[in-house]
């Protein structure tokens, strides 16, 4: 198995009052969705396999090594976290693209490449002329929700956390992105976790199913 | 200029209450409801500072290194202990933190201006050395609890892009350092600007004090250009040490952000 957690138990909320312990493993290539009722903890789960919340016990391993081996920025890079909420940063969609390089961890592994940006916007369906000079505070929900998803891919993860990313697109565009991401995740060494509330994984060639249950 | 200290008599002390009335009368008008804060910090002023005079001629008469050292302590402590009531973003205040940084700021400024520009005889001379760490103190403290403040009220508004920033593999610094800056800036900027207006929109308090004692004007602002660079360097320092140590504890060990940063203000 690629990335699987073990019984990983955690709270939920400010009074901390509900624990929910959960259990799930993703091959290479393939995709855990993620399924349950709103408040479930879907994703303070992902949140926690991202290491950005601290959990009561349990382990994460990746590609067979324990969460407790690698430090925490080296991980969170690997494993990688998309907010629900498109984070986007002043700028425009190039700097926006290419802030995660100006962390330590990621420049050690690879440099900003342009062109391996603009086949993702491409494939996302924002290749229009200039987008990428395009101030990216103006950009609209479906357009943030998509460049959120090129830069995640840009950094380059193992395991790409995904919390409804699809939820701001329609028809086209969220077509798109479940074909950027089904290519994405052909190369080896890669799988994804997602949450999602609707039948999003017709999309999908390989996924598995983790339920959440209240 | 050998004009001295013009003396103020019990009796002319007495008419100051003149002056409370009409603040008092205003208040009383236009129902301001500020009546009984206005009696109560009348009577604190002159409470206060009548004791504080007494102690410092006695403070000052003894004159012993050991007492000063003692009297500028405390008075870091007290400055540390107010600057909380400044800093409403921040749910836990770090006294020991505030404490720290004022007495490094505080003593590394004021040590350079006794040891190297005033050199007073003895260096540790009372008169000399307690009211310019004071005023050292006073600005001091506004500039760190303001830099403080900035720093938890600014990580709290961008705590998703930090948080991103997080997700990339940055380490705690480098996704806080752009909001230190930020929160630096504001604890610095009200001293820099002071810089620039000085003596142009207002004569400062310390300078005042020294013409109305009868000293030369001129000698009064060689004065108050190093009570303003002190400061200046005080807060500068007193701002990064507070900053510098308190960002790091918006984060957890494992470098992910706390949760009452995520959260609303309680």
């Amino acid at each position: 198995m690629l990335f699987n957690f073990v019984h990983l138990s955690y709270t939920l909320g400010t009074d901390r009052i509900r624990e929910v312990t959960v259990s799930g493993s993703v091959d290479g290539g393939a995709v855990l969705v993620v399924r349950g009722p709103s408040g479930a903890g879907k994703s303070t789960l992902l949140r926690i396999l991202a290491r950005l919340q601290t959990c009561i016990s349990g382990e994460v391993l990746l590609k067979g090594r324990s969460w407790r081996e690698i430090p925490g920025t080296e991980w969170r890079s690997e494993v990688h976290y998309m907010a629900q909420k498109p984070v986007i940063f002043d700028g425009s969609v190039a700097d926006n693209l290419a802030v995660p390089f100006e962390s330590r961890v990621l420049r050690e592994k690879k440099c900003f490449d342009r062109e391996q940006a603009k086949a993702y916007l491409e494939g996302l369906m924002l290749s229009t002329p200039g987008f990428m000079q395009q101030d990216a505070r103006t950009l609209s929900g479906g357009e943030a929700a998509r460049l959120v998803f090129a830069r995640a891919l840009l950094v380059g993860p193992s395991v790409l956390l995904l919390d409804e990313p699809a939820a701001p697109l329609d028809g086209k565009s969220r077509e798109a992105f479940y074909r950027v991401l089904t290519g994405w995740l052909k190369s080896s060494g890669r799988v994804a976790v997602l949450v999602s509330h609707d039948g999003d994984h017709k999309y999908l060639e390989r996924f598995s199913f983790l339920d959440i249950t209240v | 200029m050998d004009t001295a200290v013009i003396p103020i008599s019990n009796l002319q002390l007495a008419f100051t209450v003149l002056l409370v009335l009409i603040a008092g009368g205003i208040s009383a008008f236009l129902r301001l409801g500020l009546l009984r804060a206005l009696v109560w910090g009348t009577v604190r002023t002159f409470v206060q500072l009548t004791l504080v005079g007494y102690a410092l001629v006695y403070i000052f008469k003894i004159n012993n290194f050991w007492l000063v050292l003692a009297v500028i302590t405390l008075m870091c402590y007290v400055a540390a202990k107010t600057a909380v009531k400044r800093t409403p973003n921040v749910p836990d205040y770090p006294t020991a933190l505030a404490f720290l940084s004022l007495l490094a700021s505080t003593y590394l400024a004021g040590s350079i201006v006794t040891g190297l520009i005033i050199t007073p005889d003895p260096w540790y001379e009372a008169r000399i050395v307690i009211p310019i760490f004071g005023m050292i103190l006073g600005n001091t403290m506004n500039g760190i609890a303001l830099s403080l403040d900035r720093l938890y009220s600014e990580v709290r508004s961008r705590a998703a892009e930090i948080e991103a920033r997080l997700t990339f593999g940055a380490t705690p610094w480098e996704a806080a350092h752009s909001t230190v800056r930020e929160a630096l800036r504001a604890g610095m900027t009200p001293t820099i600007n002071s810089l620039m207006v000085v003596g142009l929109v207002s004569l400062p308090g310390m300078m005042t004090g020294q013409i109305l004692g009868g000293a030369d004007p001129r000698d009064a602002v060689r004065y108050q250009i190093v009570v303003m660079l002190m400061i200046t360097a005080a807060v500068a320092t007193g701002c990064l040490i507070m900053v510098g140590f308190s960002y790091r504890k918006l984060f957890d060990r494992d470098g992910a952000l706390q949760p009452f940063v995520r959260q609303s203000r309680k």
